[in-house]
């Protein structure tokens, strides 16, 4: 497959997952913040957090903004300058899909041409302010819609393998940064709101809390049914990392999109590119397969979630030079056979 | 002058009911559909009949949904005075417009005819100037031409084909005679829409579509990657063609990616290719891979730095070597442009015959070249009746319309042409013919200007004509400009079958 092409591919999956997954925080916050007992700014700053943009948010905003429910959102859906807002998701992920227009099917491209085409449309201005529910969800929907007819219209080939690398990378990605914001909140809300003894009331702050993560990751009835009503801290997080049958969490992305690059990039085809990421993804792939629901301990999630992000970032740049061709000119095969 | 000025209430009688009740084209115009008596051309009566039954509103209905459809499947061309770099649709009219049987064999045939002659005369401009040698003010022209290039000389393209792809523009005149008025035989665009527009009228007229015994278009594609593949310097099927775009803020690009598409080809920017040994390379993700035939949609200046600007970042280094050692075929030809030359464009008649000792088939728009001292004479004293066009421009641009042109326009141009003769060429404004076409402001049928680019293909076995073609029509009343990049927009091309 053409390596322009391939890069193409891989960032149209990945900004399409972006768009969905911020659509889904901002309803899922939106939600938590009406009854949440937290302050608007407990609620809103991990949405930013998540996203990466804290430092630009914090230097385009006056300071407090954060508590601004709907500034966050306006920043989060619509900013031109946030690379991560729904409007900059859904153009990106229709440029790249627009640029290899012969390689996506007709239906996929219609899906994601028609929502950018409402996004910049006054209409959707509209839905966004009379009825926010239904602008995320309108968003979440044909982003969703696009996802399926990707797999239902297209060839099972490297092109769809590509894509679809990108969505899971995103995926892996998102699904750490929200459990590891989450987990953040709590422990900070332990600290300044319990600082002795827990308060009447602090345990249904920490399950909703909990819960509105679940949501915020499509988690919530997948959840219940592995472990009914024990809504924990550390079954959550077991089950966000760990749970190898829920399509979100970071053992299943990182299992399924170790094998979509293994089909990109077949292991016994050591002539090929890529013998440096396949290596450092295999090595992620095994690390997250020993990990256990006991060695989760309390503390170590931050420290295991930021390996895994960490990694991940290293993997996506291993991806964009050994196959796409980034950086040095075109690494000959003999030196990637002798490393 | 304003359509409606000629509009007269005619009796609704026999098949001119409905929507064709009181249409009427401008007079000493061809109407394709409808004749001067209101009646509809025998051929077409039962399209006519079909089409004309259906409501304005149902009609203004129908017209929306299409183009709405083009919109969400992204069937648009860039606008480049956009600074958004915004798409637009190609504006779309549902009329059909209607070529008998009759009409189209003879285009065919001098389709045939005229794209042979200039395959041959290419060969000869960079042969041995044979054609040249015989007629002098033609060597003049050719060898300063803009897009005449010495170094291909003695080249020979792999297959010995030069125009696989041509777009031939024709136009009816007064008398319904079909007339050529330019030739495009470096990278004629426009057949993606002729397939998509098909597909929209199927969808909307199924009924009047399957009645009216039309010629597919659908196939062109396939013929298309044949024709590649036969020129291909290795064996059809090990062949790697690619579609070669400037990229996607290109006007084209989306012609440009859907052939790739509808071929199976991958589309490559010269980025994706490199040129090593001689031979033509793509980037993949498994490493290099061999290219062996280029159907390139770039401008032949951009092809390669080495060559033809070495200022250009674009093109691929080494790519025309590569073509002159035979490993890579390029389609168009590289060098075409001298061919297509709006000086070369007065002596095709003179090539077909020098060429093939026949006379042509089609007739053209009779031509004043500006460079003989008679013609210059001519043109400068009737300058306010002329169409003065610029031999390096397209697209409509650098065009004079001297009737409709302010007295300073007629000094400036005068002046242009005494300054820089070879440069201009002029012609008697032809009255284009018209067709009913949808008025959305007005909600009725209004009399249109149209032209008709019919595509040919040319593989070692010879040319073949795709029995359809653009028809791009002037959506402003009483326009006689077509060109999309100036408020064109187009129709469906219906070529009928012969009678069984």
């Amino acid at each position: 497959m053409i390596s322009r092409v391939a890069d193409h591919g891989f960032w149209f999956g990945r900004y399409l997952e972006r768009a969905e997954s911020t659509a889904r925080v901002l309803h899922v916050t939106l939600t938590m913040a009406l009854d949440a007992e937290l302050t608007k700014a407990q609620c809103w700053l991990p949405v930013i957090i998540v996203s990466g943009e804290k430092a630009h948010f914090a230097s385009t905003h006056e300071p407090g903004a954060e508590a601004d429910g709907d500034l966050v959102q306006r920043y989060m859906s619509w900013s031109e300058d946030n690379m991560t807002s729904i409007r900059r998701s859904v153009s990106a992920a229709r440029e790249n899909a627009r640029s290899i227009r012969e390689v996506v099917s007709l239906e996929a491209w219609e899906t994601v041409n028609r929502l950018y085409l409402w996004i910049e449309s006054p209409e959707a201005r509209e839905e966004y302010e009379v009825h926010r529910y239904g602008f995320y969800r309108r968003v979440r929907e044909e982003v969703q819609l696009c996802l399926g007819l990707l797999r239902s219209t297209m060839l099972h080939d490297t092109p769809l393998d590509f894509i679809w690398l990108g969505v899971l990378l995103e995926r892996v990605g998102q699904t750490a940064r929200v459990l590891d914001v989450h987990h953040h909140a709590v422990a900070q809300y332990h600290r300044e709101q319990a600082p002795n003894g827990e308060p009447f009331g602090a345990k249904e702050v920490e399950t909703a809390i909990w819960l509105s993560l679940l949501r915020a990751c499509s988690g919530f009835e997948p959840f219940m049914k592995q472990s009914p009503g024990r809504v924990s801290g550390s079954a959550v997080a077991a089950f966000l990392i760990l749970e190898p049958k829920f399509p979100r969490s970071i053992r299943y992305c990182i299992d399924s999109s170790y094998d979509r690059f293994c089909a990109i990039r077949p292991i016994d085809q050591h002539a090929l590119p890529g013998a440096e990421t396949l290596r450092r993804f295999g090595a992620l792939h095994d690390w997250i397969r020993g990990r256990t629901a006991e060695s989760l301990a309390a503390g170590s999630i931050h420290e295991l979630l930021t390996h895994v992000v960490d990694e991940t970032a290293r993997i996506c740049d291993g991806i964009a030079r050994e196959l796409f061709g980034y950086g040095a000119e075109a690494v000959s095969t003999q030196e990637q056979q002798q490393s | 002058m304003s359509a409606s000025v000629h509009q007269s209430d005619r009796v609704d009688s026999g098949a001119v009911s409905g929507l064709f009740a009181r249409y009427a084209g401008p007079p000493g115009t061809f109407d394709e559909l409808i004749a001067e008596d209101g009646e509809p051309r025998p051929s077409f009566r039962r399209v006519v009949e079909l089409i004309g039954a259906r409501s304005a509103a149902e009609f203004g209905r129908a017209q929306a949904l299409a183009e709405l459809a083009l919109l969400n499947q992204g069937v648009t061309f860039s606008v480049y005075s956009d600074t958004r770099g915004a798409e637009k649709i190609f504006p779309f009219c549902l009329v059909p417009r209607l070529v008998s049987a009759a009409d189209f064999r003879h285009v065919e045939r001098g389709l045939e005819q005229r794209t042979r002659a200039l395959g041959l005369f290419l060969d000869d401009v960079y042969g041995p100037q044979r054609a040249l040698a015989e007629l002098p003010i033609l060597r003049e022209l050719v060898l300063g031409a803009k897009h005449y290039y010495p170094l291909l000389s003695g080249i020979r393209p792999p297959g010995g084909v030069r125009i696989h792809i041509a777009g031939v523009d024709l136009i009816r005149d007064p008398a319904g005679v079909f007339r050529v008025l330019e030739d495009n035989l470096r990278t004629p665009s426009g057949v993606s829409y002729v397939i998509e527009n098909r597909l929209i009228s199927k969808r909307i007229f199924p009924q009047v579509f399957e009645q009216a015994r039309i010629h597919r278009v659908d196939h062109y594609p396939t013929r298309l990657a044949e024709t590649l593949r036969a020129v291909s310097p290795v064996a059809p099927e090990d062949t790697t063609a690619v579609v070669l775009t400037p990229g996607p803020y290109n006007s084209a690009y989306f012609e440009h990616s859907f052939l790739a598409r509808t071929m199976g080809l991958e589309l490559v920017q010269s980025a994706d290719l490199f040129v090593d040994d001689d031979r033509v390379f793509v980037r993949t993700t498994r490493g290099p891979r061999r290219v062996h035939v280029i159907y390139r949609r770039i401008d032949e200046a951009f092809l390669d730095p080495d060559v033809f600007r070495p200022d250009s970042l674009l093109g691929v280094r080494g790519l025309m070597r590569a073509y002159a050692a035979g490993n890579v075929a390029l389609a168009n030809a590289p060098g075409n442009g001298v061919a297509d030359d709006k000086a070369v464009y007065p002596f095709v008649p003179d090539i077909i015959r020098f060429f093939l000792s026949e006379e042509p088939v089609l007739e053209q728009v009779p031509t004043f070249v500006c460079a003989r001292d008679d013609d210059r004479r001519y043109v400068l004293e009737h300058l306010n009746q002329m169409v003065v066009k610029a031999v390096d421009e397209a697209g409509g641009y650098g065009m004079l319309m001297g009737p409709e042109a302010s007295a300073e326009l007629l000094s400036e141009f005068r002046a242009k042409i005494v300054a820089e003769p070879r440069r201009f060429i002029a012609q008697h404004r032809v009255e284009l013919s018209t067709c009913p076409t949808w008025d959305g402001a007005d909600a009725r049928l209004a009399a249109r200007r149209v032209d008709l680019r019919p595509y040919v293909l040319t593989s070692p076995a010879g040319p073949w004509v795709l029995p359809g073609g653009l028809s791009r029509v002037a959506l402003v009343s009483g326009s006689y400009v077509v060109n999309s990049s100036q408020g064109g927009g187009s129709k469906d091309t219906w070529v009928q079958k012969d009678h069984a």
